[in-house]
Parts: C-alpha cells; sequence; structure tokens
C-alpha cells in the first residue's frame, strides 16, 4: 500500500466519523433530507466567500456556508410553521431556491472562478492526497487532512460537552426545555455542526458522499439498535467499513472511490435491512409466520375446550368446523402435540390438563389483556413473545 | 477504531510523503490525453514508461479519475497535459504538485498566448485544442523532447534522434494533409461539428469552422443554436456534418433533423476523432493516423 493510498482511506475514514456523529442525530430526528438540502444549499455561501477572499481554502468560506445552512433550517421552519405546508415539502422549497441563486452567481462569474457546479457535488477522492498543506516549507500531509480532522475534533469536543442535552432534546424536546436548556440551541447547534461538516468534506470527497455518509450509516445502525450510544458506535464502525472497502472495491474495478464508497454504504443498508435480528425484513417475515401459527393453534385449543361432542374433534373434520385456510392443520397439530396440549385417540382430538390450563389463561389474558396473567406462560411455551 | 485510526493518522502524517523515484532506471511519465501520450511514446520509446490516466474515447472535459489513477500519479516523476484548462479539475492537481518533488508540464501553456484563440469558456481564455494544427502540436514535442533529456541526461542522444525521427514524420503528415485539402475548392472547406475542438484546424488548413456546443462539451447546445446552424447549413449548402468520437451523436442528429425539416438534405460524413484517439492498436490510435483518418473523412465528405 503506497502512502497515498493510506491518505486517501485515512480522509475517507476521517469522514465517515464526522459524518456519523451529526447524522445519527438527523436520523432520529427524523431530518434526514435537511442534509441534503445543506450540501446543496451551501453553495451560495461559498461562492460569496469566495468573491470574497479568492481562494478556495479560506476558513471564512466554511463560516459563510455553515451560515447559509442555519438560514436553510431557519427558512424551512418559518415555512413549515405557517401550516400551508408540510415540512419535507418546504424543504424542497427552500434549498433548489439557495442553490440555484449559487449556479447563477457562478454563471455570471464563470471566466475567472475556478468553481463549477461539478466540483461542489463530486470532489475528488483520488486527487486528495496531492493536495498537501506546507507549515514553513514541511509536507505535513494532505489539506483535506488537516480540515477534516479538525472539524471531527470539534464535532466529538461537542458531542462529549453536550452528550446529554443532544440526547434528551433528541427524544423529548419538551422535557428538554423544563430541564432548563434551550431545544432550540441545541437544535441549530447540531444544524451548525452538519453544515460545517458538509462545507469541510464536500472539497475533499463531495457533497452526495456527504449526504450518503451522514444517512445510511445512521440508518443501518438503527435498524441493529435503539441505545443511542450503541447507535453512535454502529454508525461510526459502518461508516469506516464502508469507507475501506469502498475504496478496495474501486482498486478492484479501478473505478470512482466516492462512487463505490457509496455503493458499500448501499450495500451495507441492503444487508441490514434484510438480516438485522430484530427489525430485518427477514425477521419480521419469520416472526410474522410464527405469530400466525400461533393464533391458529389457540383458535384450535379454544375450539377443543368450547366442544366435547366427538365429531367436532374427529381429526378428519377438524379443516371443516375451524374454518383454517392459511395455515395447515397439520402444522397447528403437531405443535400442540409437541407441547403435549392435546391427546389423540382414536382420531379423536382431546385437550390434555397442561392444554386446557394454558388455554383458560390465554383467555384470561385476552379478556383482561393484563400482562400479569400470561407471566407463568411465556417461560413455558412459545406463545406471546414480545 | 477511532484510536486506531487516530494513531495511524500521526503515523501517516509523520513519516508519509516519501516516494521512491525511478524504478528500474527508466523515469515515470503520466500523461493526459491520448494525443500526448502517444507523443511521449514515440520520443521516449522503451527508456521511459508511459502511462495515460485517459483512454481513447474519453472526453477531457469530463475525465473522473479512478482508483488506479492515483497510484499512476504517485510514482510519477514527469507530467505531460495539455493545459489551458482542457483538463478541468487536474489542471488544478497538477498545479499543486509542483510544490512536490514531480515535474507537472502544460504542454500548451508553453505556446506563445498571442498566437492562440481566444474563448469566452475557459477561465484562460484560450482554445485548449491546440494539437489540430500540427506546428503547436510540434512544439509539444520539442518541449517533451527537452525535458526528457534534461531528466534523464544518459538517455539524451535516444531521446534526441527519436524526436528528429518523428519530426520528420509530422512534417511529411503536413505536407500530406496539405495535398490532401487542395482536392477540396475553397468554397467548400466548411466543417460542422458537434462542439468547436476544430478551431485551430480551420485556422491553419483555412476551413470555415462551426460548432454546435461552444467549446467545452460540458454546456449543451439550445434550440436556437440548432436552428440558426441549420440555416447556416441550408444557405452555404454544406453537403456533410461531423460526428465526434467523445461527444455524444445526439446533437449533431438534431442538427440533421433540423436541417430536414427546412426541406434540405445533409448527410453525417463519418466520426470525427477530436479529444482523444482511435482505440490502442489501429491506425487511429496514432496521433499521425488520425490526423490523416479526420482529413481524409472530411475531405471526401464534403468534396
Amino acid at each position: 500500500m503506497s502512502n497515498a493510498q493510506i491518505e486517501i482511506q485515512l480522509i475517507a475514514s476521517l469522514v465517515a466519523i464526522a459524518c456519523a456523529i451529526p447524522g445519527t442525530f438527523l436520523v432520529l430526528r427524523k431530518m434526514a433530507m435537511i442534509s441534503d438540502a445543506i450540501s446543496h444549499s451551501i453553495l451560495p455561501g461559498i461562492v460569496v466567500g469566495f468573491f470574497i477572499t479568492q481562494d478556495l481554502n479560506s476558513p471564512l468560506l466554511i463560516l459563510l456556508a455553515a451560515l447559509t445552512g442555519v438560514i436553510t433550517v431557519v427558512l424551512v421552519e418559518r415555512i413549515q410553521k405557517t401550516g400551508l405546508v408540510k415540512e419535507d415539502t418546504a424543504i424542497g422549497l427552500v434549498f433548489p431556491a439557495l442553490f440555484s441563486i449559487g449556479v447563477i452567481m457562478i454563471a455570471k462569474n464563470a471566466n475567472d472562478v475556478h468553481l463549477d457546479v461539478d466540483a461542489v457535488l463530486l470532489g475528488e477522492l483520488a486527487f486528495a492526497p496531492f493536495d498537501r498543506l506546507f507549515i514553513s516549507g514541511t509536507d505535513v500531509g494532505p489539506k483535506s487532512l488537516w480540515i477534516i480532522g479538525s472539524i471531527l475534533v470539534i464535532t466529538v469536543g461537542l458531542l462529549i460537552a453536550f452528550f446529554k442535552e443532544l440526547k434528551v432534546s433528541t427524544f423529548d424536546a419538551g422535557l428538554a426545555a423544563s430541564l432548563g436548556f434551550s431545544p432550540a440551541l441545541i437544535h441549530y447547534g447540531l444544524m451548525t455542526v452538519s453544515s460545517v461538516t458538509t462545507v469541510g468534506a464536500f472539497d475533499a470527497v463531495g457533497a452526495i458522499l456527504v449526504v450518503a455518509l451522514m444517512i445510511a450509516p445512521a440508518a443501518s445502525a438503527y435498524l441493529l439498535t435503539t441505545d443511542l450510544k450503541k447507535m453512535l458506535g454502529l454508525a461510526i464502525v459502518f461508516g469506516v467499513l464502508s469507507a475501506i472497502s469502498g475504496y478496495w472495491f474501486a482498486h478492484w474495478l479501478d473505478a470512482s472511490i466516492a462512487g463505490s464508497i457509496t455503493t458499500m454504504l448501499g450495500v451495507l443498508f441492503l444487508i441490514m435491512y434484510l438480516f438485522a435480528p430484530s427489525k430485518g425484513l427477514i425477521a419480521v417475515i419469520y416472526r410474522e409466520k410464527q405469530q400466525r401459527i400461533e393464533v391458529s393453534l389457540l383458535t384450535f385449543l379454544l375450539h377443543l375446550r368450547n366442544h366435547d361432542d366427538e365429531r367436532e374433534r374427529h381429526v378428519n373434520h377438524l379443516n371443516e368446523h375451524i374454518n383454517w385456510q392459511k395455515v395447515r392443520s397439520k402444522t397447528v397439530l403437531d405443535l400442540a402435540l409437541k407441547n403435549n396440549m392435546i391427546d389423540i385417540n382414536n382420531k379423536i382430538v382431546s385437550l390434555t390438563s397442561k392444554g386446557d390450563e394454558f388455554t383458560s389463561q390465554a383467555i384470561d389474558y385476552i379478556i383482561t389483556n393484563e400482562d400479569a396473567q400470561i407471566e407463568d406462560m411465556k417461560d413455558d411455551f412459545f406463545l406471546f413473545r414480545g | 477504531m477511532k484510536k486506531h485510526i487516530l494513531i495511524f493518522s500521526i503515523i501517516s502524517v509523520f513519516f508519509g510523503c516519501k516516494n521512491d523515484k525511478k524504478d528500474n532506471g527508466k523515469l515515470n511519465i503520466v500523461t493526459t490525453t491520448t494525443m500526448i501520450t502517444d507523443l511521449v511514446k514515440n520520443i521516449g520509446g522503451d527508456y521511459i514508461n508511459v502511462q495515460g490516466l485517459m483512454g481513447s474515447g474519453v472526453d477531457p472535459h469530463l475525465y473522473k479519475a479512478s482508483e488506479g489513477d492515483v497510484s499512476k500519479l504517485v510514482n510519477a516523476d514527469i507530467i505531460f497535459y495539455n493545459g489551458l484548462h482542457l483538463e478541468g479539475k487536474l489542471v488544478e492537481v497538477f498545479e499543486k504538485m509542483e510544490k512536490s518533488n514531480k515535474t507537472p508540464i502544460a504542454l500548451a501553456e508553453e505556446i506563445d498566448k498571442s498566437t492562440l484563440i481566444g474563448s469566452d469558456y475557459f477561465a484562460s481564455n484560450y482554445d485548449p485544442h491546440v494539437w489540430f494544427d500540427i506546428d503547436y502540436f510540434i512544439s509539444f514535442g520539442r518541449e517533451v523532447s527537452r525535458v526528457l533529456q534534461e531528466n534523464d541526461p544518459e538517455n539524451a542522444q535516444i531521446y534526441e534522434e527519436n524526436w528528429q525521427n518523428y519530426y520528420k514524420l509530422l512534417l511529411s503528415l503536413k505536407a500530406d494533409i496539405i495535398l490532401k485539402i487542395e482536392e477540396l475548392p475553397k468554397e467548400k472547406r466548411i466543417l460542422v461539428t458537434a462542439h468547436d475542438a476544430f478551431n485551430y484546424f480551420g485556422k491553419a488548413y483555412d476551413f470555415e469552422v462551426v460548432g454546435l456546443q461552444g467549446l467545452s462539451t460540458a454546456t449543451e447546445a439550445g434550440v436556437q443554436d440548432v436552428q440558426k446552424l441549420a440555416a447556416f447549413i441550408i444557405e452555404k449548402n454544406v453537403k456533410a456534418i461531423f460526428v465526434e468520437s467523445s461527444v455524444p451523436k445526439r446533437t449533431i442528429e438534431a442538427l440533421q433533423a433540423a436541417v430536414k425539416s427546412k426541406g434540405h438534405e445533409v448527410t453525417i460524413g463519418g466520426t470525427l476523432y477530436s479529444d482523444a484517439l482511435g482505440n490502442a492498436g489501429s491506425e487511429e490510435g496514432t496521433y499521425i493516423g488520425m490526423f490523416k483518418y479526420n482529413v481524409n473523412t472530411i475531405v471526401n465528405a464534403l468534396k
């Protein structure tokens, strides 16, 4: 591995971490689309900053862009508060307007500005190692590594300092206000951090990758856990994992690095979406199937309890008397037998004492709907899980 | 995880940035466009390693880096590129490299600016498609040969010989194509293409050149442009218009349709190589072959 390769993976990983932290909160606050809006609407801020300083690397650019990011959020909320449009509509109204102002400003001055829409939306990670920072003549590493590193340090510092406030205001804004810290302040603080991260990263990796790195790892982590700290940690791990595997994917294909990282983020989310232990698609399908069988079993047991008539309890007639369409009666019979809830004598099904007890407890539960009624059953039987 | 990365970053910051110059004694050269790659290969021969960033059919205005380009650039001793903002964002990267131990050379920047064609579209205000004037390409070659000799004095003699041989080939190419163009009467020398890549060709060999899209392939042609150009084609009774290898056919086909709708007929004269050469190994994969092919295509279609 050459130095440039290490540096690219390092920059990508730092960007991933710097994005995952605000991204987690954005996802939890159901504001994921705001990061997309910010990534576009910072353009006029960057352009104005460039006109003032004539330097694409000036810190003023980051400051002004972050300011436009906050303006975006304020505008979105103002429009939303009128009650005339919903939040997503408000986002859709604000950021194209701001973005196009930026585009027009560039177009009017295209002759002397080394700045185009492409450069803003699609940075080039491959070139990041060649733009180096020199301090009194000594090469101290790629410039974007320092920029992203500084942003990351600030983000982590703020996260540690305001973790409690962030947590409370994210989940219960009312409680946060009554505890004496302003949810609005935390809200705008988070938006500022998101804006600064987006701007700091756009030159190195491009705004599209920034949006992907903010949302995809956090969304994937949210499928695995509901614990905030674990979610933050997982989002960071997922981000870094995608950054590094994406890099090697690009190496293998000899393709665009940012594109490959974004692809990896998508693949990662897909895997989590399918295979996450409790929220994943496969787990949900499995659970629904289980529940259907459980309900059928209960229906079956209740039927047995209510009917003493042998005709009603003959194995061959079960299908007619209980209207089973979805679940095969054999599955239910086997399940009941396995759990010692029924006896079959001469093809006549009858409840065992265990089955009888189980059924009456279940009836109690259905009538009262109190969890205490089924506490003992949970261990004995497979029913009523979760 | 975070800690590892932190340690990683500190290590890379303190120990980074030492590249091996010259493996197996050969200079590592990176080039951008296929024209420059061909030129450098002709002069350096087997005595240098040449790696081109852009393949055939790649539009330099819209070139996107791939992962493999990183190691090419890392190992490069000398980088030859066109400049005048032909390569877009890459030019900025090369300019920044001047601070490290690499030698980026913008070949077109060496040309006397007063002889260049101005443009509204490029930041430098010059049309970068200079290789379509063979004299400019000869000055490219002279510069490449000089830089190679300076950086690898051991083989200087060989580079000089190679260059002199190639120079003769370029001179005879020039004579050939002038002869070929003579077949075409002056009033028929009107070249209509998708984007303005052929201005230097027109200036040097007496063609009127009209492009549909302007200099940069990034901009799209408007409806008005198409209508105006269609009227022009009918007025001047142009027989054929041309597609370019690195620009989608669509725009030129739209132009053809516009001419047709006004009751005239114009054929598509063929595909011209503009910003990139043909496939490596084919006749059109070399500068000389490409030039001959373009001129033959143009002259035969307009005759």
